[in-house]
């Protein structure tokens, strides 16, 4: 079974006349990162919260259709319930702190607290999360003295602490530093490589390339496409729908640099320069 | 990090005391004022309060929060000192100004018992750091949702104030006049306040969601990292508060 | 909107957070104010607006730690005031929900009310704790010029009472009530305690 299924998925926010999301239907499977690009009316960030139950709990607005997140149908269930099975973390690395903690050892024991786990497995879980995103030289340092970087590793840790079968990045980096986006970006790399299951939404076409297994093209609310990073930024289409492929993929459109078989274009510097020597 | 308590660590007694204890202490040192409104045992309570501070090593931070208090105390005694209804007896005169007897006493009691109020509960915020008053309330039954506001403010008012530092600056620098006359002065108020506004509130937006992702609405019951702080002799010092007061208005009603 | 949802306990995330940004809120307007020098104290704008945005619950709540918070950082006097802060929140949240933010006219009258709840409040507490006056140089100076004039003691101290909060409120009010209607639909609707999910 999926771990995300989504079904025939509408909805449309409190007070306005369009659906943001419009009639959406896909599955996830279990260790995959499936990315999501369209431009910013396409309907990313509803459908993370879609997935992560905020729509419609917090926000509450017109629903239609069935999203279930391992097994749970998310309109049936709390917040609270949801969390426990899939993790959020978007942009801006500020307000994803509590406020509450004065240590970031702290921070990421919030989540913790609220779920009701017992103190001590809390150490245990709180630490291995601060290695995992580096983050442990500043286990002690009050969360907003950190950079935004940091913070932003100390929101997925937090997050990641609650042991989530899946985790949403929406635009992670969007907010961060060069340096700051790297550090992110290393930690997708190791969890997508210990198998974890992650939505990403990213405006950095490069990144999404490198990571996503899938990637979900999304336009004014509808699903326009769901299939490889190949097969998407290789559609000649993709303009009007507000996406530029990766700088490498319009390198290869201009050289005729493709794959043999599928006559598609290569997404990633690595495999550009493998198919070159090819050629 | 400011996060703008006035706790100031020190080693005493009073700092290992539970903070509940010290808050009813706080209670128990006003409602002892009022039971019995004299002088002399207001001034009693008075010298307790101050050994307190001294014992908690926190005398001297006690003193700036005093001082907020003196304009009320001036005018307390000014105002009860010529104006109060009873006043007959002269006592003296500084030039035409007269004092009163009895305005004078009104005004005693009540600058002592703003002194008791502002001392003891200076003890309890100087004493005690306010996670751990927080803990102990939630763990006595406060929401902790409420607990989490109460420890929010103390971090994001800090931050406001960087926010509103930054705000001014960019607003001078497009024009805005911040001196001037009382118009010029009243019409700045908006455009400076108003970016604050927006922008705590979109944080605010920002701010549950996170929270909801972390399970806030949990309807688990919490548990704490912190291990609970052990109180010796908690129940015997809230017990001896206790029968002060008790003392306190058997005296008054029998008395 | 169902009557009972102004008076609900339970409740959003949006609108507890709510109250920290408006204790933030009051503490910026009272900064404000006395950046610009200006006449008033304006430190409840925060606490109408919450009022405003969610309800009297919430408007109280953060009334009454708003002055919770002043008493534990700055001045503890200012704990005294809690109640009048929840008198505020509810008097605000409740005129607001019963249409009277519809305009300018209206929400001077909410400022007025405001005033008058708030002096009505604290008149009891001044004559408890400090012999009816309020510690304002312009409200203790009409307290003295009412009882040297032999009015009552507590008429004297509603007096001062009035003189320090009916301007202040109406401003506070007018201010808050501008703000508020500046704000985004889809930021205005997270706070409110009533709606419905809808089935499509």
């Amino acid at each position: 079974m999926s771990v995300i299924e989504v079904e025939n998925l509408k909805y449309r926010y409190p007070d306005t006349t369009t659906l943001v999301l419009d009639d959406l239907s896909f599955s996830v499977e279990k260790g995959e990162c499936l990315g999501i690009v369209g431009e910013n009316t396409a309907g990313k960030s509803t459908l993370c919260y879609a997935l992560a139950g905020l729509v419609p709990h917090f926000y509450k607005g017109a629903y239609g259709g069935k999203v279930t997140v391992n097994g749970l149908v998310v309109r049936e269930h709390e917040i609270a319930t949801i969390v426990e099975n899939i993790g959020l973390v978007f942009e801006n690395p500020f307000s994803q702190m509590t406020g509450a903690k004065q240590t970031v050892y702290g921070e990421v024991a919030f989540g913790l607290e609220n779920m009701g786990l017992p103190r001590k497995n809390m150490h245990t879980r709180i630490e291995k999360y601060l290695k995992l995103l580096d983050v442990y030289s500043v286990k002690d340092k009050n969360p907003f003295d950190l950079s935004g970087g940091q913070m932003q590793r100390v929101a997925i840790a937090s997050v990641l602490a609650m042991e989530p079968e899946v985790l949403i990045l929406d635009e992670p980096t969007s907010q961060l530093d060069p340096q700051g986006s790297k550090d992110v970006f290393k930690v997708i790399e190791q969890l997508t490589g210990k198998g974890m299951t992650i939505i990403l939404v990213e405006h950095k076409m490069e990144q999404i390339a490198q990571y996503a297994d899938r990637v979900l093209l999304l336009h004014e609310g509808k699903q326009i496409d769901l299939d490889t990073p190949e097969k998407i930024f290789s559609r000649l289409d993709l303009k009007e729908f507000g996406v530029r492929p990766p700088v490498v993929t319009s390198i290869a459109q201009a050289l005729t640099i493709r794959y043999p078989d599928t006559q598609l274009y290569p997404v990633t510097i690595q495999e550009f320069k493998r198919l070159e020597e090819m050629k | 990090m400011n996060t703008m308590t006035l706790y100031v660590e020190r080693n005493s007694p009073i700092h290992r005391l539970d903070p509940l204890v010290k808050l009813l202490y706080v209670a128990a040192s006003i409602l002892l004022t009022y039971i019995l409104p004299e002088p002399l045992y207001i001034g009693g309570i008075l010298f307790v309060t101050f050994l307190l501070l001294i014992i908690g090593k926190v005398f001297r931070n006690s003193l700036p929060i005093v001082t907020l208090s003196m304009f009320l105390i001036f005018s307390l005694v000014i105002v009860q000192g010529f104006f109060h209804p009873d006043n007959v007896t002269e006592l003296f005169a500084i030039g035409p100004l007269v004092f009163y007897e009895e305005g004078l006493y009104v005004a005693l009691v009540l600058v002592m018992r703003v002194l008791v109020m502002v001392g003891a509960f200076s003890l309890l915020i100087l004493t005690t750091a306010t996670d751990e008053m927080v803990e102990r309330l939630i763990k006595k039954g406060m929401s902790p949702k409420i607990g989490h506001v109460i420890l929010s403010v103390l971090q994001l008012i800090p931050q406001m104030r960087a926010t509103m530092v930054k705000i001014t600056d960019a607003q001078r620098s497009r024009g805005v006049e911040t001196e001037g006359d009382l118009l010029t002065r009243v019409k700045a108020f908006f455009p400076l306040i108003g970016p604050v506004v927006l922008n705590s509130l979109n944080e605010t937006k920002e701010r549950s969601i996170a929270l909801e992702m972390r399970g806030f609405d949990s309807p688990m019951k919490k548990t704490f990292l912190n291990e609970a702080k052990q109180y010796p002799h908690n129940k015997l010092i809230a017990g001896l508060i206790t029968g002060i007061v008790i003392l306190g208005i058997v005296w008054r009603v029998f008395g | 909107m169902n009557k009972n949802s102004m008076w609900s306990l339970k409740l959003s995330t949006a609108a507890i957070v709510l109250i920290p940004a408006a204790i933030g809120i009051n503490y910026i307007g009272k900064l404000f104010a006395s950046l610009l020098r200006l006449p008033l104290w304006l430190d409840s704008i925060g606490t109408v607006l919450a009022s405003m945005l969610a309800g009297p619950v919430i408007g109280a709540a953060a009334g009454i730690i708003n002055n919770i918070i002043f008493g534990i950082t700055a001045d503890p006097i200012s704990t005294v005031y809690a109640i009048t802060s929840a008198a505020i929140g509810i008097t605000v949240g409740v005129m607001a929900y019963k249409g009277w933010i519809a305009s300018v006219q209206k929400a001077v009258v909410v400022g007025l009310v405001t005033g008058f709840v708030a002096a009505l409040v604290s008149t009891p507490l001044n004559m408890i704790f400090w012999g009816g006056q309020t510690g304002n140089i312009w409200g203790d100076a009409f307290y003295t010029f009412l009882i040297s004039n032999d009015i009552p003691q507590w008429l004297a101290s509603f007096g001062d009472s009035i003189v320090v909060d009916v301007p202040d409120k109406v401003v506070t009010v007018l201010i808050s009530y501008f703000i508020f209607k500046g704000l985004p639909n889809s930021l205005t609707n997270i706070y409110r305690q009533d709606s419905e999910i809808e089935v499509i």
